[in-house]
């Protein structure tokens, strides 16, 4: 009898485990962020979350959102997981279950996808620091991307190592394309191979695109060797694949200056696994990194969570609970349908939320791009990412070394 | 294609293969003489790689050294398990219903281990950073990546070592009664009880030991079971269920035909080389590389 005691017990207290916390007053206003929090992408969803909880802890020390009487911001967080149908019906169980005033995620441009499906249905405003194009093609009212997207990272990435290899005297006349299949990395790698690399006249060598987990990069890293290209193009999302391509090319001595795609390619872990001479010089496209005159938002980042420096996803995420407490103050409301025009109607030129996304701009256009929104391009020097593009929010000079 | 590329892509998927058959025999073991499918396999890998993790880490303990030292506390880990756990689901009963039991244990086991990881230790992926995980050694063109060379001979050394308890020592032997033939094993004095516990045991200290080694060059995180167990289970199916050699020439067709496929096929495709093979040996030799076929009827 007695385990059917235990699953009465149970059962009798499962709703009081699904109900939403009581403690929260009735006039919080409530942020849902959806990210990984489990799974292989789950440190992205970490760093996210850090950042979230940042910018909500100064909101809330300054007395929350004034036009709703000091309402209180309280962040629901849902495990967006490790596949799109787990990151949907995370959104969906999130929107759903209360009322949510506005929402941040997915981190994964493929997650996010789906996620907005949902947020646009449910009217609900939603932000995403994901690249991928197709996210704001759909004609959606209620999707804001505030990164810059992946096409038009390629392109500027393309147009910066160009010019860089050119002025060190090593032009480039081939490259590598590797990585893999999610949406952000697609996106990227598309104009490239359809367009950009044959009006530079660079020659590509390697295509190669696999679906996560990589169960080795021998063979991937034996086609560079093989090929020798002057850049290799790199898309490697989640953490184990990109160490074990990293590694096999140190084992096999390869010096291929190495272009990525995203935020992955910084975090803090990878100093630890694979050391700073291995990384020093690779540089990455990223939608937010620490610019010139951040140094006091990074200090307070750093002190607060342990983490040695300061990337994309806290810094986007910290930007965007400071947007959504913007346009909760010009809609005077928690209305998610409110704050979704406003948003629409949002031109910020100062304040926390300007000031941490270069060109210091926020306005979404009618397709929720955000306008001027420039890529930035970071590079690992001394075992630390630095911002080198833009010149004008650049930390550190870029250096490229070629093959040599 | 040259020849030193083919010679690389072969060495390649061997190395790759030695510690997928580490992997594979413990789990070989355990369905050989107990007839459980232990889905919780690649989590006690898992463990076994943070165990490892932390022996470097605290206490400076070199990885492959730290790979041997997680088979003792894991064995008695895989004991305790069985002793509290899985006695209650084999030995007797309604076979159907014992299956059904066995899977949404180990199944549940497996979630349980998964996100207890990720709640205690964070889902932050960490390394083992090894001078040997990203070396090589040259042998002409060919390039043979240390910590999987290292990994690859550990591998071959825990395996004989298992085979010979297996065939020469009477506790062994025992083990084997007890999977050939349960009842009649009962009737010969031996307490199949305890050897039930003993192949869970030593299971799950193999698997853990395939962790270590793993650790050496791979990335460790709470979610990294998903990228292997699927393959541990071809391996063993492929090289006959329960067999011991089998399963470990398993693994090592496995990495071969992963490696090789890349010569044929684009990368995407990496794993569907290992699948039609598996379809295959499954198709001209149902019972598996090294089963007979008595034992699965």
């Amino acid at each position: 009898m007695q385990p059917h005691a235990i699953l009465l017990a149970v059962l009798a207290a499962a709703p009081m485990l699904l109900a939403p916390p009581a403690a929260d007053a009735a006039d919080d206003f409530k942020i849902a962020l959806v990210a990984p929090l489990s799974g292989r992408w789950a440190r992205q969803g970490q760093l996210k979350k850090m950042g979230a909880e940042m910018a909500i802890a100064e909101i809330n020390a300054q007395g929350g959102i004034k036009a709703l009487g000091g309402a209180r911001i309280v962040l629901r967080e849902a495990d967006a997981g490790d596949s799109v149908e787990k990151a949907v019906s995370a959104a969906q169980r999130a929107l759903s279950r209360e009322k949510i005033s506005a929402g941040i995620g997915a981190w994964l441009s493929s997650f996010t996808l789906g996620v907005t499906e949902v947020a646009e249905r449910l009217e609900v405003p939603w932000f995403t620091l994901s690249y991928a194009d197709s996210i704001t093609e759909r004609g959606f009212k209620y999707t804001f991307q505030t990164s810059p997207v992946s096409s038009v990272q390629a392109e500027q990435a393309l147009d910066l190592v160009v010019d860089l290899a050119k002025r060190n005297q090593q032009p480039l006349r081939k490259a590598a394309i590797v990585g893999d299949n999610t949406a952000a990395t697609v996106f990227f790698f598309k104009p490239l191979r359809e367009k950009l690399l044959k009006a530079k006249g660079i020659e590509i060598v390697v295509d190669e695109i696999w679906t996560p987990p990589l169960a080795d990069a021998t063979a991937i890293v034996q086609k560079i060797r093989s090929t020798q290209p002057d850049i290799v193009f790199y898309g490697a999302t989640n953490f184990p694949d990109s160490i074990q391509v990293l590694q096999k090319v140190k084992e096999f001595g390869l010096k291929v200056p190495i272009q990525g795609v995203g935020a992955w390619l910084v975090t803090p872990e990878y100093v630890k696994t694979v050391g700073r001479e291995l990384l020093d010089n690779i540089m990455t496209v990223t939608a937010a990194h620490p610019l010139k005159g951040q140094e006091e938002l990074v200090k307070r980042f750093t002190e607060r969570t342990g983490e040695p420096f300061m990337t994309q996803d806290p810094l986007m995420t910290y930007a965007h609970v400071w947007i959504i407490k913007e346009a909760a103050e010009m809609a005077k409301s928690a209305d998610p349908k409110a704050i979704r025009d406003a948003v629409a109607k949002l031109d910020l030129k100062s304040g926390p939320a300007a000031s941490t996304l270069a060109p210091g701009r926020i306005k979404y256009d009618e397709r929720g791009r955000r306008v001027g929104a420039a890529p930035i391009i970071v590079q690992w020097q001394n075992g630390e990412p630095f911002t080198v593009v833009p010149v004008e929010y650049a930390t550190k000079k870029p250096i490229w070394h070629g093959a040599k | 294609m040259s020849v030193s590329d083919l010679a690389q892509y072969v060495v390649t998927g061997l190395l790759v293969g030695g510690v997928y058959a580490l992997m594979s025999i413990g789990l070989a073991l355990i369905f050989g003489v107990m007839r459980v499918v232990n889905f919780a396999q690649g989590d006690f890998m898992m463990l076994g790689m943070y165990l490892t993790y932390f022996l470097a880490v605290v206490s400076g303990v070199d990885p492959l050294l730290g790979a041997l030292l997680t088979i003792p506390p894991f064995f008695l880990v895989g004991v305790s398990v069985h002793r509290a756990l899985l006695v209650r689901v084999t030995g007797g009963g309604d076979p159907q219903r014992l299956m059904d039991a066995q899977l949404i244990l180990t199944l549940g086991l497996s979630l349980i281990i998964t996100n207890g990881t990720t709640m205690l230790l964070t889902p932050m992926p960490r390394g083992i950073k090894t001078a040997y995980a990203t070396q090589a050694f040259a042998v002409g063109p060919v390039l043979l990546n240390e910590a999987r060379s290292y990994a690859f001979l550990m591998a071959l050394v825990l395996a004989g070592v298992v085979y010979v308890f297996l065939t020469r020592t009477d506790l062994g032997k025992a083990l084997r009664a007890a999977a050939d033939d349960p009842e009649a094993a009962g009737y010969q004095g031996i307490d199949v009880r305890a050897m039930h516990g003993l192949a869970f045991g030593v299971g799950i200290a193999l698997v853990a030991a395939a962790g270590g080694l793993l650790a050496t060059y791979h990335p460790i995180e709470p979610t990294v079971a998903v990228n292997f167990i699927v393959l541990m289970f071809v391996a063993v199916v492929l090289g006959g269920l329960g067999s011991i050699p089998g399963a470990f020439a398993g693994g090592l067709l496995i990495g071969l035909v992963q490696s090789l496929t890349l010569l044929v096929l684009p990368f995407q495709l990496q794993n569907v080389g290992v699948f039609i093979t598996f379809l295959l040996v499954l198709y001209l030799r149902p019972q598996g590389l090294f089963g007979q076929r008595l034992r699965a009827v």
